[in-house]
Protein backbone atom coordinates (compact mmCIF):
# COMPACT_ATOMS: atom_id res chain seq x y z
CA UNK A 1 0.00 0.00 0.00
CA UNK A 2 2.80 2.44 0.58
CA UNK A 3 4.53 1.48 -2.24
CA UNK A 4 1.43 2.42 -4.30
CA UNK A 5 1.04 5.70 -2.50
CA UNK A 6 5.00 6.22 -3.19
CA UNK A 7 4.24 5.68 -6.44
CA UNK A 8 1.17 8.04 -6.80
CA UNK A 9 2.98 10.80 -5.57
CA UNK A 10 5.77 10.33 -8.03
CA UNK A 11 3.18 10.04 -11.03
CA UNK A 12 1.69 13.47 -9.72
CA UNK A 13 5.36 14.89 -9.12
CA UNK A 14 6.45 14.14 -12.19
CA UNK A 15 3.33 14.62 -14.85
CA UNK A 16 2.32 18.11 -12.86
CA UNK A 17 4.23 19.73 -9.94
CA UNK A 18 8.06 19.05 -11.88
CA UNK A 19 6.27 19.07 -15.41
CA UNK A 20 9.53 18.14 -17.41
CA UNK A 21 8.61 21.21 -19.91
CA UNK A 22 6.85 23.74 -18.24
CA UNK A 23 8.67 23.52 -14.62
CA UNK A 24 12.43 22.10 -15.72
CA UNK A 25 12.49 23.46 -19.17
CA UNK A 26 13.52 19.81 -20.86
CA UNK A 27 12.41 19.23 -24.22
CA UNK A 28 11.29 22.33 -25.43
CA UNK A 29 12.49 21.97 -29.25
CA UNK A 30 9.86 19.07 -30.02
CA UNK A 31 7.45 21.12 -28.05
CA UNK A 32 7.22 24.24 -30.05
CA UNK A 33 8.54 22.41 -32.75
CA UNK A 34 5.95 19.21 -33.33
CA UNK A 35 2.75 21.01 -31.58
CA UNK A 36 1.42 22.60 -34.30
CA UNK A 37 -1.22 19.49 -35.05
CA UNK A 38 -2.57 17.47 -32.73
CA UNK A 39 -2.13 13.98 -34.73
CA UNK A 40 2.36 14.68 -34.99
CA UNK A 41 1.72 15.84 -31.48
CA UNK A 42 -0.14 12.13 -30.31
CA UNK A 43 2.91 10.63 -32.41
CA UNK A 44 5.66 12.25 -31.08
CA UNK A 45 4.51 11.78 -27.82
CA UNK A 46 3.96 8.26 -27.87
CA UNK A 47 7.35 7.98 -29.36
CA UNK A 48 8.91 10.01 -26.29
CA UNK A 49 7.24 7.94 -23.51
CA UNK A 50 8.72 4.34 -25.25
CA UNK A 51 11.88 5.86 -25.05
CA UNK A 52 12.09 8.07 -22.40
CA UNK A 53 10.60 4.65 -20.39
CA UNK A 54 13.37 2.68 -22.21
CA UNK A 55 16.14 4.60 -21.43
CA UNK A 56 16.08 5.03 -17.95
CA UNK A 57 16.00 1.47 -17.99
CA UNK A 58 19.16 0.40 -19.51
CA UNK A 59 20.77 4.10 -18.56
CA UNK A 60 20.13 3.07 -14.95
CA UNK A 61 21.72 -0.72 -16.21
CA UNK A 62 24.74 0.89 -17.21
CA UNK A 63 25.20 3.45 -14.40
CA UNK A 64 24.84 0.77 -12.18
CA UNK A 65 26.64 -2.69 -13.51
CA UNK A 66 29.14 -0.33 -15.28
CA UNK A 67 29.69 3.01 -14.41
CA UNK A 68 30.15 2.41 -10.56
CA UNK A 69 32.24 -0.65 -10.06
CA UNK A 70 34.58 0.61 -12.66
CA UNK A 71 34.35 4.03 -10.92
CA UNK A 72 34.69 5.39 -14.42
CA UNK A 73 31.39 7.64 -13.35
CA UNK A 74 33.07 10.60 -15.19
CA UNK A 75 31.96 8.44 -18.20
CA UNK A 76 28.70 9.39 -17.31
CA UNK A 77 27.76 11.75 -20.41
CA UNK A 78 29.24 9.95 -23.44
CA UNK A 79 27.84 7.01 -21.80
CA UNK A 80 24.36 7.97 -22.03
CA UNK A 81 24.42 10.13 -25.01
CA UNK A 82 25.58 7.35 -26.95
CA UNK A 83 22.89 4.46 -24.93
CA UNK A 84 20.30 6.55 -25.73
CA UNK A 85 21.47 7.23 -29.56
CA UNK A 86 21.99 3.50 -29.90
CA UNK A 87 18.60 2.95 -28.50
CA UNK A 88 16.85 4.71 -30.68
CA UNK A 89 18.23 3.71 -33.63
CA UNK A 90 17.85 0.12 -32.39
CA UNK A 91 13.79 0.44 -31.78
CA UNK A 92 13.32 2.28 -34.94
CA UNK A 93 14.81 -1.10 -36.80
CA UNK A 94 12.41 -3.11 -34.91
CA UNK A 95 9.67 -0.80 -35.07
CA UNK A 96 10.08 -0.83 -38.70
CA UNK A 97 10.60 -4.75 -39.16
CA UNK A 98 7.50 -5.81 -37.16
CA UNK A 99 4.99 -2.68 -37.17
CA UNK A 100 5.30 -0.99 -40.23
CA UNK A 101 1.64 0.92 -39.51
CA UNK A 102 3.38 1.79 -36.09
CA UNK A 103 6.82 3.09 -38.18
CA UNK A 104 4.34 5.00 -40.16
CA UNK A 105 3.44 6.15 -37.25
CA UNK A 106 6.51 7.52 -35.11
CA UNK A 107 9.10 6.79 -38.21
CA UNK A 108 9.83 10.65 -38.29
CA UNK A 109 10.10 11.33 -34.54
CA UNK A 110 12.27 8.95 -33.91
CA UNK A 111 15.53 10.05 -35.38
CA UNK A 112 14.53 13.59 -33.54
CA UNK A 113 14.63 12.43 -30.03
CA UNK A 114 18.42 11.69 -29.70
CA UNK A 115 18.73 14.64 -29.33
CA UNK A 116 15.44 15.49 -26.99
CA UNK A 117 16.70 16.94 -23.99
CA UNK A 118 13.87 15.22 -21.81
CA UNK A 119 15.14 11.74 -22.72
CA UNK A 120 18.99 12.74 -21.70
CA UNK A 121 18.14 15.06 -18.42
CA UNK A 122 15.25 11.94 -17.29
CA UNK A 123 18.36 9.58 -17.65
CA UNK A 124 20.89 11.82 -15.49
CA UNK A 125 18.10 12.64 -12.81
CA UNK A 126 17.36 9.08 -11.89
CA UNK A 127 20.79 8.72 -11.10
CA UNK A 128 21.07 12.07 -9.30
CA UNK A 129 17.70 11.44 -7.42
CA UNK A 130 19.00 8.01 -6.45
CA UNK A 131 16.18 6.40 -7.29
CA UNK A 132 15.57 2.44 -7.49
CA UNK A 133 15.66 0.51 -10.46
CA UNK A 134 11.71 0.40 -10.58
CA UNK A 135 11.35 4.12 -9.57
CA UNK A 136 14.06 5.21 -12.44
CA UNK A 137 11.79 3.61 -14.80
CA UNK A 138 8.39 4.86 -13.31
CA UNK A 139 10.04 8.11 -13.60
CA UNK A 140 10.89 7.91 -16.96
CA UNK A 141 7.38 6.66 -17.89
CA UNK A 142 5.50 9.30 -15.87
CA UNK A 143 7.85 11.96 -17.06
CA UNK A 144 7.10 11.42 -20.86
CA UNK A 145 3.69 10.87 -19.82
CA UNK A 146 3.90 14.77 -18.60
CA UNK A 147 5.51 15.91 -21.47
CA UNK A 148 3.03 14.31 -24.18
CA UNK A 149 0.19 16.01 -21.90
CA UNK A 150 1.59 19.66 -22.30
CA UNK A 151 2.98 18.72 -26.04
CA UNK A 152 -1.11 17.65 -26.96
CA UNK A 153 -3.08 20.37 -25.07
CA UNK A 154 -0.20 22.67 -26.51
CA UNK A 155 -0.95 21.58 -30.18
CA UNK A 156 -5.06 21.24 -29.27
CA UNK A 157 -4.70 25.21 -28.62
CA UNK A 158 -2.28 25.80 -31.38
CA UNK A 159 -4.62 24.17 -33.72
CA UNK A 160 -6.92 27.29 -32.81
CA UNK A 161 -4.60 29.65 -32.95
CA UNK A 162 -4.15 28.92 -36.58
CA UNK A 163 -7.47 30.63 -37.35
CA UNK A 164 -6.95 33.87 -34.81
CA UNK A 165 -6.60 37.46 -36.21
CA UNK A 166 -2.78 37.89 -34.46
CA UNK A 167 -0.67 41.21 -34.60
CA UNK A 168 1.74 39.89 -37.67
CA UNK A 169 4.85 39.86 -35.75
CA UNK A 170 3.94 37.77 -33.09
CA UNK A 171 2.21 35.17 -35.52
CA UNK A 172 4.48 32.14 -35.02
CA UNK A 173 7.03 31.11 -32.71
CA UNK A 174 6.11 34.44 -30.25
CA UNK A 175 3.05 33.66 -29.82
CA UNK A 176 3.63 29.78 -28.94
CA UNK A 177 6.18 31.30 -26.59
CA UNK A 178 3.37 33.48 -24.82
CA UNK A 179 0.95 30.54 -25.02
CA UNK A 180 3.52 28.40 -23.16
CA UNK A 181 4.15 30.95 -20.54
CA UNK A 182 0.58 31.16 -19.89
CA UNK A 183 0.27 27.07 -19.54
CA UNK A 184 3.31 27.32 -17.32
CA UNK A 185 1.51 29.75 -15.17
CA UNK A 186 -1.47 27.34 -14.38
CA UNK A 187 1.09 24.70 -13.74
CA UNK A 188 2.68 26.71 -11.19
CA UNK A 189 -0.28 26.15 -9.25
CA UNK A 190 0.23 22.30 -8.69
CA UNK A 191 3.73 23.41 -7.14
CA UNK A 192 3.64 22.65 -3.72
CA UNK A 193 1.41 20.03 -3.85
CA UNK A 194 2.44 16.96 -1.66
CA UNK A 195 1.13 13.47 -0.42
CA UNK B 1 31.62 -6.74 -44.01
CA UNK B 2 34.78 -5.13 -44.02
CA UNK B 3 33.49 -1.85 -44.12
CA UNK B 4 31.36 -2.11 -41.10
CA UNK B 5 34.23 -3.74 -39.24
CA UNK B 6 36.34 0.11 -40.26
CA UNK B 7 33.18 1.74 -39.23
CA UNK B 8 33.46 0.29 -35.72
CA UNK B 9 37.26 0.32 -35.49
CA UNK B 10 36.92 4.08 -36.14
CA UNK B 11 34.32 4.55 -34.11
CA UNK B 12 36.02 2.79 -31.01
CA UNK B 13 39.34 4.63 -31.46
CA UNK B 14 37.77 7.98 -31.01
CA UNK B 15 35.83 6.69 -28.10
CA UNK B 16 39.17 4.89 -26.30
CA UNK B 17 40.96 8.57 -27.33
CA UNK B 18 38.16 10.59 -25.86
CA UNK B 19 37.79 8.40 -22.74
CA UNK B 20 41.73 8.54 -22.43
CA UNK B 21 41.56 12.33 -22.61
CA UNK B 22 38.75 12.01 -19.74
CA UNK B 23 40.50 9.90 -17.27
CA UNK B 24 43.47 11.96 -17.37
CA UNK B 25 41.43 15.29 -16.65
CA UNK B 26 39.11 13.41 -14.33
CA UNK B 27 42.44 12.52 -12.20
CA UNK B 28 43.28 15.75 -11.73
CA UNK B 29 39.89 17.47 -10.89
CA UNK B 30 38.54 14.80 -8.71
CA UNK B 31 40.42 15.71 -5.54
CA UNK B 32 39.92 19.34 -5.49
CA UNK B 33 36.53 18.18 -5.77
CA UNK B 34 36.25 15.86 -2.75
CA UNK B 35 38.63 18.85 -1.15
CA UNK B 36 36.11 21.50 -1.78
CA UNK B 37 32.94 19.28 -0.57
CA UNK B 38 34.99 18.65 2.80
CA UNK B 39 36.34 22.39 2.97
CA UNK B 40 32.79 23.73 2.28
CA UNK B 41 31.09 21.27 5.30
CA UNK B 42 34.12 22.67 7.24
CA UNK B 43 34.05 25.44 6.79
CA UNK B 44 29.84 25.34 7.88
CA UNK B 45 30.29 23.71 11.05
CA UNK B 46 32.79 26.59 11.95
CA UNK B 47 30.89 28.98 11.23
CA UNK B 48 27.52 27.26 13.21
CA UNK B 49 29.93 26.68 16.32
CA UNK B 50 32.46 28.99 16.27
CA UNK B 51 33.70 28.19 19.93
CA UNK B 52 34.71 25.00 19.00
CA UNK B 53 38.12 24.29 17.94
CA UNK B 54 38.05 20.37 16.93
CA UNK B 55 35.26 18.15 16.17
CA UNK B 56 34.58 14.09 16.94
CA UNK B 57 32.13 12.74 15.31
CA UNK B 58 29.40 10.81 17.60
CA UNK B 59 26.61 9.93 15.15
CA UNK B 60 24.67 10.47 12.29
CA UNK B 61 21.59 12.10 11.46
CA UNK B 62 20.04 12.45 7.71
CA UNK B 63 23.62 10.57 6.23
CA UNK B 64 25.59 13.06 7.58
CA UNK B 65 27.79 12.68 10.38
CA UNK B 66 26.61 14.25 13.90
CA UNK B 67 29.81 16.14 15.55
CA UNK B 68 30.17 17.48 19.06
CA UNK B 69 32.91 20.02 19.20
CA UNK B 70 35.47 21.10 21.66
CA UNK B 71 36.67 24.38 22.59
CA UNK B 72 40.59 24.96 22.94
CA UNK B 73 40.72 23.75 26.76
CA UNK B 74 39.01 20.26 25.86
CA UNK B 75 35.41 21.01 27.19
CA UNK B 76 32.54 20.58 25.39
CA UNK B 77 31.37 23.31 23.03
CA UNK B 78 28.59 22.07 21.82
CA UNK B 79 27.37 19.97 18.52
CA UNK B 80 26.58 20.53 15.28
CA UNK B 81 24.52 18.60 12.52
CA UNK B 82 22.56 18.61 9.16
CA UNK B 83 18.90 19.12 9.32
CA UNK B 84 17.21 18.18 6.21
CA UNK B 85 13.58 17.53 5.28
CA UNK B 86 11.68 18.24 2.05
CA UNK B 87 10.08 22.13 2.03
CA UNK B 88 7.96 22.91 -1.17
CA UNK B 89 10.30 22.32 -4.24
CA UNK B 90 13.39 20.89 -2.68
CA UNK B 91 15.28 18.85 -0.20
CA UNK B 92 16.20 21.83 2.55
CA UNK B 93 19.76 21.26 4.34
CA UNK B 94 20.47 23.59 6.82
CA UNK B 95 24.24 23.50 9.32
CA UNK B 96 22.83 23.74 13.03
CA UNK B 97 25.60 24.78 15.81
CA UNK B 98 23.64 23.48 19.03
CA UNK B 99 25.35 25.21 22.57
CA UNK B 100 26.05 22.32 24.99
CA UNK B 101 22.69 23.03 26.33
CA UNK B 102 20.40 22.08 23.49
CA UNK B 103 19.21 25.70 22.08
CA UNK B 104 20.38 26.91 18.55
CA UNK B 105 23.70 28.11 18.38
CA UNK B 106 23.99 29.64 14.86
CA UNK B 107 22.10 27.93 11.34
CA UNK B 108 23.13 28.29 7.95
CA UNK B 109 20.97 26.94 5.16
CA UNK B 110 23.45 24.88 2.85
CA UNK B 111 21.11 23.33 0.35
CA UNK B 112 17.88 24.24 -0.95
CA UNK B 113 16.27 25.28 -4.47
CA UNK B 114 13.03 26.46 -3.27
CA UNK B 115 10.90 29.22 -5.40
CA UNK B 116 13.05 32.41 -6.33
CA UNK B 117 11.54 35.34 -4.40
CA UNK B 118 9.75 33.50 -1.88
CA UNK B 119 10.94 30.23 -0.19
CA UNK B 120 14.41 30.86 -1.54
CA UNK B 121 14.86 34.31 0.80
CA UNK B 122 15.37 31.28 3.90
CA UNK B 123 18.89 31.60 2.87
CA UNK B 124 18.82 35.91 4.12
CA UNK B 125 20.79 36.53 7.18
CA UNK B 126 17.68 38.06 9.14
CA UNK B 127 16.10 34.94 8.10
CA UNK B 128 18.54 32.80 10.00
CA UNK B 129 19.08 35.01 12.85
CA UNK B 130 16.08 34.46 14.55
CA UNK B 131 17.02 30.72 15.41
CA UNK B 132 19.79 31.99 17.73
CA UNK B 133 18.86 31.01 21.10
CA UNK B 134 15.92 28.76 20.39
CA UNK B 135 15.54 25.63 22.28
CA UNK B 136 13.42 22.46 20.92
CA UNK B 137 10.15 23.57 23.02
CA UNK B 138 9.71 26.99 20.25
CA UNK B 139 10.97 25.80 17.31
CA UNK B 140 7.74 25.92 15.32
CA UNK B 141 6.54 28.36 12.89
CA UNK B 142 3.95 31.07 14.75
CA UNK B 143 1.63 29.81 13.43
CA UNK B 144 1.96 26.43 14.92
CA UNK B 145 2.21 28.65 18.23
CA UNK B 146 6.02 28.45 18.28
CA UNK B 147 8.47 31.70 17.74
CA UNK B 148 9.66 31.19 14.17
CA UNK B 149 8.53 34.26 12.17
CA UNK B 150 7.75 32.92 8.73
CA UNK B 151 8.77 34.14 5.68
CA UNK B 152 6.08 35.95 4.10
CA UNK B 153 4.43 33.90 1.56
CA UNK B 154 6.48 31.07 2.23
CA UNK B 155 4.85 29.37 5.57
CA UNK B 156 5.82 26.32 3.99
CA UNK B 157 9.65 26.64 4.18
CA UNK B 158 9.95 28.04 7.55
CA UNK B 159 8.13 25.69 8.84
CA UNK B 160 10.50 22.88 7.12
CA UNK B 161 13.35 24.11 8.35
CA UNK B 162 11.55 24.53 11.99
CA UNK B 163 10.74 20.97 11.68
CA UNK B 164 13.87 19.73 10.50
CA UNK B 165 15.61 21.64 13.48
CA UNK B 166 13.48 20.59 15.83
CA UNK B 167 13.55 16.82 15.18
CA UNK B 168 17.26 16.76 14.73
CA UNK B 169 17.46 18.57 18.36
CA UNK B 170 15.58 15.65 19.92
CA UNK B 171 17.65 13.12 18.54
CA UNK B 172 20.49 14.90 19.56
CA UNK B 173 19.29 15.36 23.28
CA UNK B 174 17.99 11.65 23.12
CA UNK B 175 21.85 10.57 22.15
CA UNK B 176 23.26 12.52 24.64
CA UNK B 177 21.15 11.86 27.70
CA UNK B 178 21.76 8.79 27.34
CA UNK B 179 25.45 8.85 26.43
CA UNK B 180 26.31 11.21 29.40
CA UNK B 181 25.89 9.21 32.62
CA UNK B 182 28.19 6.28 31.08
CA UNK B 183 31.00 8.89 30.85
CA UNK B 184 30.55 9.82 34.40
CA UNK B 185 30.99 6.62 35.20
CA UNK B 186 33.95 5.96 33.02
CA UNK B 187 35.70 9.06 34.24
CA UNK B 188 34.77 8.07 38.18
CA UNK B 189 36.71 4.26 37.22
CA UNK B 190 39.66 5.78 35.62
CA UNK B 191 40.30 7.83 38.06
CA UNK C 1 37.01 39.19 -45.38
CA UNK C 2 34.87 36.39 -45.06
CA UNK C 3 36.09 35.05 -41.73
CA UNK C 4 34.79 38.43 -39.78
CA UNK C 5 31.75 37.43 -41.68
CA UNK C 6 31.62 33.86 -40.20
CA UNK C 7 32.31 35.53 -36.81
CA UNK C 8 29.58 38.81 -37.11
CA UNK C 9 26.83 36.20 -38.88
CA UNK C 10 26.22 34.55 -35.38
CA UNK C 11 25.92 37.51 -33.11
CA UNK C 12 23.14 39.76 -35.64
CA UNK C 13 22.22 37.82 -38.29
CA UNK C 14 22.04 33.65 -37.74
CA UNK C 15 21.74 34.48 -33.91
CA UNK C 16 21.05 30.73 -32.93
CA UNK C 17 18.49 31.73 -30.20
CA UNK C 18 16.96 34.19 -31.52
CA UNK C 19 16.62 33.78 -35.20
CA UNK C 20 16.98 30.32 -35.32
CA UNK C 21 14.88 29.24 -32.47
CA UNK C 22 17.60 26.66 -31.40
CA UNK C 23 19.15 25.39 -27.82
CA UNK C 24 15.92 26.67 -26.28
CA UNK C 25 15.80 24.65 -22.86
CA UNK C 26 18.95 25.86 -21.57
CA UNK C 27 18.23 29.80 -22.26
CA UNK C 28 14.93 29.63 -20.39
CA UNK C 29 16.02 27.52 -17.46
CA UNK C 30 19.37 28.79 -16.60
CA UNK C 31 18.72 32.73 -17.97
CA UNK C 32 16.69 34.00 -14.15
CA UNK C 33 20.10 35.46 -13.23
CA UNK C 34 22.62 36.83 -15.53
CA UNK C 35 25.19 35.60 -13.68
CA UNK C 36 23.91 32.04 -14.35
CA UNK C 37 23.50 33.00 -18.23
CA UNK C 38 27.14 34.49 -18.09
CA UNK C 39 28.34 30.77 -17.26
CA UNK C 40 26.26 28.72 -19.17
CA UNK C 41 27.35 30.94 -21.53
CA UNK C 42 30.82 30.66 -21.25
CA UNK C 43 30.21 26.81 -21.26
CA UNK C 44 28.25 26.52 -24.15
CA UNK C 45 30.85 28.68 -26.44
CA UNK C 46 34.02 26.40 -25.13
CA UNK C 47 31.93 23.32 -25.95
CA UNK C 48 31.68 25.27 -29.01
CA UNK C 49 34.93 26.35 -30.43
CA UNK C 50 36.22 23.07 -28.85
CA UNK C 51 34.47 20.66 -31.19
CA UNK C 52 34.62 22.26 -34.33
CA UNK C 53 38.35 22.88 -34.17
CA UNK C 54 38.18 19.00 -33.30
CA UNK C 55 35.26 18.29 -35.75
CA UNK C 56 37.25 20.11 -38.47
CA UNK C 57 40.48 18.51 -38.04
CA UNK C 58 39.18 15.03 -38.30
CA UNK C 59 36.71 15.29 -40.36
CA UNK C 60 38.53 13.74 -43.65
CA UNK C 61 39.15 10.52 -41.15
CA UNK C 62 35.36 9.50 -40.37
CA UNK C 63 33.70 7.93 -42.68
CA UNK C 64 30.06 9.48 -43.66
CA UNK C 65 27.86 6.71 -42.09
CA UNK C 66 29.42 7.22 -38.65
CA UNK C 67 29.80 10.92 -38.73
CA UNK C 68 27.09 11.77 -36.26
CA UNK C 69 27.95 9.19 -33.43
CA UNK C 70 31.59 10.52 -33.57
CA UNK C 71 30.36 14.31 -33.52
CA UNK C 72 28.42 13.23 -30.60
CA UNK C 73 31.20 11.59 -28.88
CA UNK C 74 33.45 14.52 -29.62
CA UNK C 75 31.45 16.98 -28.05
CA UNK C 76 29.82 14.82 -24.99
CA UNK C 77 33.83 14.76 -23.81
CA UNK C 78 34.04 18.61 -24.02
CA UNK C 79 30.96 19.06 -22.01
CA UNK C 80 32.23 16.21 -19.46
CA UNK C 81 35.54 18.44 -19.30
CA UNK C 82 33.42 21.90 -18.88
CA UNK C 83 31.48 19.67 -16.10
CA UNK C 84 34.32 18.69 -14.09
CA UNK C 85 36.32 22.04 -14.45
CA UNK C 86 33.96 23.91 -13.37
CA UNK C 87 33.08 21.45 -10.54
CA UNK C 88 36.43 22.03 -9.04
CA UNK C 89 36.76 25.64 -9.45
CA UNK C 90 33.57 27.33 -9.79
CA UNK C 91 31.69 24.77 -7.70
CA UNK C 92 28.61 27.52 -6.67
CA UNK C 93 28.14 28.00 -10.24
CA UNK C 94 28.08 24.91 -11.09
CA UNK C 95 25.15 23.84 -8.66
CA UNK C 96 23.51 26.44 -9.77
CA UNK C 97 23.74 25.22 -13.39
CA UNK C 98 23.10 21.77 -12.44
CA UNK C 99 21.47 19.19 -15.02
CA UNK C 100 21.91 22.22 -17.68
CA UNK C 101 25.87 21.41 -18.18
CA UNK C 102 25.73 17.52 -19.06
CA UNK C 103 22.97 18.59 -21.33
CA UNK C 104 24.89 20.66 -23.51
CA UNK C 105 25.55 17.87 -25.15
CA UNK C 106 22.56 17.23 -26.44
CA UNK C 107 22.10 21.38 -27.44
CA UNK C 108 20.78 21.69 -30.89
CA UNK C 109 23.51 24.52 -31.46
CA UNK C 110 26.62 22.60 -31.18
CA UNK C 111 25.44 18.88 -32.87
CA UNK C 112 23.79 21.59 -35.56
CA UNK C 113 27.25 23.70 -36.50
CA UNK C 114 29.38 20.46 -36.23
CA UNK C 115 26.62 19.45 -38.82
CA UNK C 116 26.05 22.34 -40.85
CA UNK C 117 29.51 24.26 -40.72
CA UNK C 118 32.61 22.26 -38.50
CA UNK C 119 32.19 19.28 -40.98
CA UNK C 120 32.47 21.05 -44.17
CA UNK C 121 34.71 23.82 -43.28
CA UNK C 122 38.55 24.19 -43.23
CA UNK C 123 39.83 25.13 -39.38
CA UNK C 124 40.22 28.65 -39.15
CA UNK C 125 36.59 29.26 -40.29
CA UNK C 126 34.87 26.71 -38.25
CA UNK C 127 37.08 28.32 -34.92
CA UNK C 128 35.50 32.36 -36.34
CA UNK C 129 32.11 30.10 -36.91
CA UNK C 130 32.13 28.51 -33.01
CA UNK C 131 33.16 31.81 -31.65
CA UNK C 132 30.34 33.81 -33.31
CA UNK C 133 27.81 31.26 -32.80
CA UNK C 134 28.85 30.97 -28.78
CA UNK C 135 28.84 35.02 -28.60
CA UNK C 136 25.37 35.03 -29.93
CA UNK C 137 24.30 32.71 -27.40
CA UNK C 138 25.56 34.55 -24.56
CA UNK C 139 24.28 37.43 -25.47
CA UNK C 140 20.77 36.54 -26.00
CA UNK C 141 21.02 34.28 -23.07
CA UNK C 142 22.58 37.48 -21.12
CA UNK C 143 19.72 39.73 -22.88
CA UNK C 144 16.69 37.30 -21.27
CA UNK C 145 18.50 37.20 -17.91
CA UNK C 146 18.79 41.23 -17.17
CA UNK C 147 15.00 41.30 -18.13
CA UNK C 148 14.21 38.57 -16.08
CA UNK C 149 16.78 39.59 -13.23
CA UNK C 150 15.87 43.61 -12.97
CA UNK C 151 12.25 42.60 -13.15
CA UNK C 152 11.87 39.58 -11.33
CA UNK C 153 14.35 40.67 -8.43
CA UNK C 154 15.21 44.39 -9.10
CA UNK C 155 18.59 42.95 -9.05
CA UNK C 156 21.50 43.22 -12.19
CA UNK C 157 24.35 40.85 -11.41
CA UNK C 158 23.26 40.37 -7.58
CA UNK C 159 23.17 44.32 -7.30
CA UNK C 160 19.91 46.23 -6.20
CA UNK C 161 19.47 48.36 -9.26
CA UNK C 162 15.79 49.28 -8.95
CA UNK C 163 14.44 52.15 -6.00
CA UNK C 164 13.49 49.96 -2.97
CA UNK C 165 9.88 50.84 -3.28
CA UNK C 166 9.68 48.62 -6.12
CA UNK C 167 8.48 45.62 -5.62
CA UNK C 168 9.74 42.84 -7.90
CA UNK C 169 7.13 41.34 -10.09
CA UNK C 170 8.36 37.44 -9.04
CA UNK C 171 6.49 35.97 -11.83
CA UNK C 172 9.77 37.13 -13.71
CA UNK C 173 12.07 34.78 -12.68
CA UNK C 174 9.90 31.87 -12.12
CA UNK C 175 9.05 29.11 -15.00
CA UNK C 176 5.90 31.10 -16.85
CA UNK C 177 8.56 34.72 -17.18
CA UNK C 178 10.69 32.78 -19.23
CA UNK C 179 8.34 31.86 -21.73
CA UNK C 180 6.87 35.21 -21.33
CA UNK C 181 9.73 37.28 -21.84
CA UNK C 182 11.26 34.90 -25.08
CA UNK C 183 8.23 35.59 -26.35
CA UNK C 184 7.72 38.99 -26.65
CA UNK C 185 11.62 39.21 -27.73
CA UNK C 186 10.97 36.99 -30.30
CA UNK C 187 7.93 39.20 -31.36
CA UNK C 188 9.92 41.99 -31.13
CA UNK C 189 12.55 40.53 -33.69
CA UNK C 190 10.17 39.91 -36.32
CA UNK C 191 9.12 43.73 -35.54
CA UNK C 192 12.71 44.85 -36.76
CA UNK C 193 13.19 42.38 -39.43
CA UNK C 194 9.72 43.95 -41.30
Amino acid sequence: MELLAKIFAMAIAAIFVQNFVLMRFLGLCPYIGVSKKIDSALGMGMAVIFVMTMASTFTWLIQTYLLVPLKIEFLQTIAFILTIASLVQLVEMIIQKTAPALYKALGVFLPLITTNCAVLGVAILNINEEYTFIFAILNGLFAGLGFTLVLILMAGIRERLERAELPRTMRGMPIAMIVAGCMALAFLGFSGLKF
Amino acid sequence: MKYYLRLGFVLLVITVVASGILAYINGFTEPIIKENQRKAKEEARMEVLPEAASFDSISFLNEEVVYAGKNNEGQLAGYTFVASLYGYSSDVKTMIGVTPDFKVNKIKIIEQTETPGLGANCTKPEFQSQFEGKNETVMLVDKDGGEIVSITGATITTRTIANSIRIGLKFLKEIEVQSEPEEIHREEVTE
Amino acid sequence: MSVIKEFTKGIVKENPVFVMALGLCPVLAVSSSVENAIGMGAAATFVLVFSNIFISLIKGFIPSKIRIPSYIVVIASFVTIVDMVMEAYVPALHKNLGLFIPLIVVNCIILGRAEAFAGKNNLIRSIFDGIGMGLGFTLALIVIASIREVLGAGQFLGFNVLPVTFKPMLVAILAPGAFLVMGLLMGLMNLKKK
